[in-house]
């Protein structure tokens, strides 16, 4: 049976690998759950973000405290994302807690 | 226990270290991510079969 | 049971947000931990606010540490060395390289 995996996005130089692994996994039948965080959140005005919000079996979510401290106002929901995926760190303690594996990146 | 360490960039002596310490007597493999085209299916699947993961910087 | 996370800061720039993101995991009931790996923070960095997100750490029966020998002194982080630290990662759930690791360590 897939395994789930869980992404946590600290880094705002690794869209590739985030995109990368996330279809990887998807195409072994994954569920896969990523959160952006601090400088991470720079990633959503990557081009790539919102096709990565669009793919199916995969949720993707931000800090919303983090994309304001980074200098974005938080009412610029970025392309992909609703509002109650503009969120907290409890999303990255559902990761820790709900999915098999687990990435930083 | 299996441990994975995977790189997003080359590894500074510190990292060496740590990696050395939490690795003793126990599985461990590695994957390079700081490459043109890392093979992210078989990484993926290095991820499924490790008990425990660390991305280093 | 509990996980039990560590988080480690390579710079000033990661460290006062990768507290808060050990606190927000603390308050969800896991044991949070983070280190500084090489930089010493400013007093001016070091606001209220982050010294309220270490005290709840605390509180939380986490702890936030320091390789360099200056947040130990100017700001009461707790000495850890890189030995030390190996140790206490082999008993942790999750170990987290926060950020990005600069060449310069800056």
């Amino acid at each position: 049976m897939a395994k789930s995996i869980g992404i946590f996005v600290t880094s705002p130089q690794n869209m590739r690998h985030v995109v990368g692994v996330t279809k990887a996994a998807l195409a072994k039948g994954a569920r896969v759950k990523v959160f952006f965080t601090w400088a991470g959140t720079h990633l959503t005005k990557c081009s790539e973000f919102p096709a990565l919000c669009a793919l199916d079996n995969v949720d993707v979510s931000i800090c919303a405290d983090s994309y304001k401290k980074v200098g974005y106002d938080v009412k610029d929901i970025p392309k992909g994302l609703t509002p109650e995926k503009m969120a907290t760190q409890a999303q990255h303690g559902l990761i820790l807690e709900e999915y098999d594996c687990y990435l930083t990146l | 226990m299996k441990m994975l360490h995977i790189y997003r960039s080359e590894p500074t002596d510190d990292v060496k270290k740590l990696v050395e310490i939490v690795s003793e007597g126990r599985d461990q493999a590695s994957f390079n991510l700081n490459v043109e085209s890392p093979d992210y299916d078989k990484l993926v699947d290095m991820v499924w079969d490790a008990d425990q993961t660390i991305c280093w910087w | 049971m509990s996980k039990k996370v560590f988080f480690m800061y390579p710079s000033n720039e990661y460290s006062l947000d990768g507290i808060r993101s050990a606190l927000g995991l603390a308050v969800e009931n896991m044991y949070a931990y983070g280190v500084m790996m090489n930089t010493v923070l400013a007093d001016t960095d070091l606001t209220d606010y982050h010294k309220e997100n270490i005290d709840w750490i605390r509180d939380m029966e986490g702890e936030v540490y320091s390789i360099p020998d200056g947040n130990v002194e100017k700001h009461g982080f707790v000495k850890i060395t890189l030995e030390e630290l190996g140790q206490k990662l082999r008993d942790m759930d999750v170990i987290i390289p926060y950020g990005i690791q600069r060449s310069d360590k800056s």
